[in-house]
């Protein structure tokens, strides 16, 4: 493997998208290059010259037919497309110190993007409620584990959507 | 004739109100980013994300339609309902000057005594 080929892992929750996009401007600035984004928690760098990019993320679940013309807008309004991660779309530009470039313009559209992360959640609820492991028969110890684990799924849910919920409380709190 | 002083889009937000506007001729995003920031003499800079956002609610709500398409940039032009939306207001935007055109005396009067 060559020298200047990069992997770093780490865990990025939904809501803390904001942290997301200053941590990948942060390894820019030192020199780490994002290059993929494909697997979750699996971030591929290569080794540049340090330089300054502001990322964003920005949440849709687009047909494949939509996707090349919104994909051409950001690419006209001078932001490259970098990867695709469950429904996160990455974007840099580069900026200069103190600019932050914003792929929103106002606070409705920007709320927009929470509460579409918000809609995908609650439609995947029911989903996993059919799934529920509790048509197993028995009580042996795998269907205990099973079941617990199932409960930490949810409380997770919960707190993904308690959390969306937040952020957009504050955004609808700003002024500007 | 239609009446358009009822649509759910009313009042429209200073971003959906350009782009109707710049799509009185078709165009693709881009040149509605270009247009808009123009025509609202640097007031309004449409981000690609809150562009793309209005298009679809836009498409939806039938304000504008897809015109045809060049390369990979889609081509959209406003509609009738479209224009009866921003006539509606552009009506409202004229009422709102003139009230504030009817008080001038007023409200000048109040800034020279405030400034002394």
């Amino acid at each position: 493997m060559d020298t200047t080929h990069v992997v770093k892992h780490k865990w990025f929750w939904a809501w803390q998208d904001e942290k997301e996009e200053a941590w990948l401007g942060e390894m820019d600035r030192e020199g780490l290059h994002l290059e993929n984004v494909s697997l979750p928690g699996r971030y591929e760098f290569h080794q540049e010259e340090p330089a300054n990019y502001t990322y964003r993320l920005d949440y849709q679940s687009l047909r494949s037919k939509d996707k090349e013309s919104y994909l051409q807008l950001f690419e006209d309004a001078g932001w490259e497309h970098v990867g695709n991660m469950n429904g996160w779309v990455y974007f840099r530009i580069r900026s200069d110190d103190g600019d932050t470039p914003d792929i929103y313009s106002d606070k409705k559209s920007k709320i927009g993007k929470y509460e579409r992360i918000i809609t995908y959640l609650v439609i995947f609820l029911p989903i996993m409620l059919i799934l529920r492991p509790n048509g197993l028969e028995g009580a042996g110890p795998f269907v205990f584990i099973l079941e617990g684990l199932f409960a930490i799924l949810m409380l997770l849910y919960v707190y993904a959507i308690l959390n969306l919920m937040r952020r957009i409380g504050q955004l609808k709190g700003e002024n500007s | 004739m239609t009446d358009y002083s009822k649509s759910k889009f009313l009042p429209l937000t200073e971003a959906t109100y350009y782009i109707l506007l710049a799509l009185v001729t078709p165009k693709h995003g881009y040149a509605v980013m270009q247009e808009a920031q123009e025509i609202s003499v640097g007031t309004l800079r449409l981000a690609p994300g809150t562009l793309y956002g209005a298009f679809t609610t836009l498409e939806e709500g039938k304000l504008i339609k897809m015109v045809g398409q060049e390369g990979r940039r889609k081509i959209y032009q406003i509609t009738e309902t479209g224009s009866g939306v921003l006539l509606e207001q552009i009506r409202r935007l004229q009422i709102m000057l003139q009230s504030a055109e009817n008080k001038r005396a007023v409200w000048q009067n109040l800034i020279t005594q405030e400034g002394k």
